[in-house]
């Protein structure tokens, strides 16, 4: 794996108006390189949304390691719902390169996608 | 934490007494809040400072008035160089209490103390210059500890690379010129896997894997999944089998993040039949002689990711026709970046895999420079596998095998008889081959057989359960959907399974003229239809297939049952027993 800034990536989060929906979005490169920013975004969020909404919208590229970022969100999610109800994971606004990497990986079975 | 130490360069007594006591008499608490000792070390001429260097490893250097005045530049570089990398500031005294206007120091040194000396100028000037080593001392501590670890990393990649690459020496990669490959000597540490082996009855097994996540810690998974691999195939599991047990063991293990993206292919040469699990892998392209493309679409999540799998329904069949070669990657293919970020992607593989066999044109070959002339300055990052499905060496025995010469003399083989009945339970799940050759791997003489054993077990126990008891006619799978239909039909009858069992039977006999070995199988079905001609269930490659391993192949119409006997003569070459018996100890435990 070639760890380079050339290809800059960014991680932004904000809670939506209703306030139950987390929104994070990221720009450019989703990969091992923003895996602390990734965790960062959606870690100790208060309250607890009840929805973590990924907006791919900018993301250019989604590799292994940022599926791998996807299953450790899933996880928390499990985790952190505790007795209640549990927080849901969904994917949104992907392009067609990234579509297709979820689908190859048959991500889009454990992901609601839209 | 050492003393600061002072080297003073000066010939005059005088000049160096003064110095002595100024240097003295400044005092200095470092950033940790000690109070700092200084030792002192005098010489009176360049040449015996550059002596001196190794020896007290001065922190500073501080040229008297006299000495400044008799030192050039080229001398001073020497100083410096006999300091190495480490910075060593130089201070020259200049002594303005003279008429004459002094010479302006040369730039070579660092700073002056100016004559008649201002102790408390002097005392802030030794106190920054402390400051500064101490910094400059705790970076070259830093650079030592980065140094040592990467070196102790560089060693344990040279390990695991040993150890991976041991992993391989399984492997049945290099024994055939059916497989082209191509493995980048980073793949271990980029997590990707290439293992092939044979299984019993000659079928052979590959699989091409990508761990995702980082690093060493990717790489540590392709142990377990490596193992699993080459102890169950040899033993005759079938793959879905042993796909589940990667799963499980997978998921059991990796952290959650990680998990492994795998294409399995079994691939039968004497049926022509090519089974096929992709689970999150680049689609494998299989090319026609005709020049058509097919591509093998993951239908599985990756393995590790959940614990349950749906491994039977994801299993792709194809029906191989001569000629036909198929091409495997690993997404470090696509993901090859050009100096512009933009990747090498899919379509420009299609393409080369497009233009493959015109004139000569190798698609193996030019997908490896293509992508290595695209990402120019990257490193080279990608698996490539080509097989050719109908190449002629494929059909000859498993490369693991022991070559018999076509004999079979040997080791004794024993007087002894099984007999294993499947009920529908069992039939659904239970993959009963490995258990029978496992207990024949334990017979002495019996390895001799081991191959033709498992080919015959194997065609006669899928006859049994594909015909007699699923009730599948082999007639559907004339065509190329008819094929696909017919083991999905199979996957879906065996999952259903409410009634119906196998007997297998084995017995053997061994006296001086010779012996013989006999499977009888049995189902709970209709039995072999009266006219078999050439559309009876035994028609086919099947029947050939028996007889040229069997001496004798008996079946009757209306009964269920077959018979298949193996003979050989006399065991005259006593000699071969202790090294047959050698063999017969292949197959250690299951370590899963």
């Amino acid at each position: 794996m070639v760890v380079s800034d050339r290809f800059e990536s960014r991680v932004t989060s904000a809670v939506s108006e209703g306030g139950d929906t987390l929104v994070i979005r990221v720009a450019g490169n989703f990969d091992f390189n923003i895996h602390r920013e990734f965790q960062r975004a959606y870690r100790n969020v208060m309250p607890p949304p009840r929805t973590f909404l990924v907006d791919l919208s900018e993301t250019d590229h989604l590799d292994s390691a940022a599926l791998g970022m996807l299953l450790l969100l899933r996880d928390y999610c499990v985790e952190s719902g505790g007795e209640g109800a549990q927080p849901a994971v969904e994917l949104m606004n992907a392009n067609a390169h990234v579509s297709h990497i979820l689908s190859v990986s048959n991500f889009d079975r454990i992901f609601s996608i839209r | 934490m050492p003393a600061f130490r002072v080297l003073i360069v000066e010939s005059d007594a005088g000049e160096l007494g003064e110095l002595r006591q100024l240097i003295h008499n400044s005092e200095y608490t470092s950033s940790t809040g000690c109070v700092l000792p200084t030792s002192i070390h005098a010489v009176p001429s360049v040449d015996m400072a550059v002596g001196a260097y190794d020896e007290f490893h001065p922190n500073l250097v501080i040229f008297g008035p006299v000495a400044a005045n008799n030192t050039v530049a080229d001398e001073i570089r020497q100083l410096r160089q006999s300091g190495g990398v480490e910075l060593v500031p130089i201070l020259f005294v200049q002594d303005l209490t003279g008429e004459a206007p002094p010479p302006a120091p040369p730039t070579i040194c660092d700073d002056i103390l100016t004559k008649p000396y201002s102790p408390p100028l002097v005392q802030l000037k030794l106190a920054s210059i402390r400051r500064f080593c101490e910094f400059s001392r705790s970076l070259m501590a830093q650079r030592d500890r980065l140094r040592r670890h990467h070196a102790d990393f560089l060693q344990e990649q040279a390990n695991a690379r040993e150890i991976f690459g041991n992993l391989g020496n399984e492997s049945c990669l290099d024994d055939t010129p059916a497989i082209r490959y191509h493995l980048s000597p980073r793949a271990v540490l980029n997590g990707d896997l290439l293992a092939a082996t044979h299984t019993p009855d000659g079928k052979l097994v590959l699989m091409l894997g990508d761990f995702a996540g980082h690093g060493l810690a990717a790489a540590v998974g392709a142990v377990p999944l490596t193992s699993i691999f080459y102890s169950m195939m040899p033993r005759g599991f079938s793959m879905s089998r042993v796909l589940r047990e990667i799963n499980r063991k997978l998921y059991d293990i990796l952290p959650r993040q990680m998990f492994c993206c795998l294409v399995m292919l079994e691939l039968d040469p004497r049926r022509n039949h090519l089974r096929i699990l992709n689970a999150g892998m680049p689609s494998p392209c299989l090319k026609r002689t005709n020049g058509e493309l097919h591509m093998l679409e993951s239908r599985h999540l990756p393995f590790g990711v959940l614990s349950s799998d749906q491994v039977d329904t994801s299993i792709v069949n194809v029906r191989v026709m001569p000629g036909d070669r198929l091409y495997l990657w690993s997404d470090g293919i696509h993901e090859a970046r050009n100096s512009q970020g933009e990747h090498f992607g899919e379509s420009r593989l299609i393409n080369l895999l497009r233009e493959d066999g015109d004139e000569g044109f190798q698609a193996f070959d030019q997908i490896l420079v293509a992508v290595n002339a695209h990402a120019a300055e990257q490193h080279d990052d990608l698996s490539l596998v080509e097989l050719d499905l109908t190449h002629a060496s494929l059909r000859k025995s498993g490369c693991l095998a022991v070559d018999h010469g076509g004999s079979r003399k040997g080791g004794r083989v024993g007087d002894w008889s099984m007999q294993l009945h499947l009920s529908q339970q069992e039939l659904r799940t239970t993959d009963p081959l490995p258990h029978l050759l496992g207990v024949l791997a334990q017979m002495p003489g019996a390895v001799r057989f081991q191959e033709d054993l498992a080919i015959a077990l194997g065609e006669l126990f899928r006859n049994a359960l594909e015909h007699g008891v699923l009730e599948l006619d082999s007639s559907i799978k004339a065509t190329d959907d008819g094929f696909v239909r017919y083991y999905d039909l199979m996957a879906e009858r065996r999952g259903q399974l409410t009634e119906g069992w196998v007997r297998i039977s084995l017995s053997c006999r061994e006296g001086e003229a010779g012996g013989e070995l006999t499977l009888e199988v049995e189902d709970s079905g209709v039995g072999f239809p009266e006219v078999r001609e050439h559309t009876g269930v035994y028609a086919g490659r099947g029947l050939n297939l028996l007889h040229t391993i069997c001496d004798e192949v008996h079946y009757h119409p209306g009964s269920s049952r077959v018979e298949a006997t193996i003979r050989w003569n006399g065991a005259a070459e006593q000699h071969s027993a202790s090294e047959s018996s050698g063999k017969a100890m292949q197959n250690p435990p299951l370590p899963v």
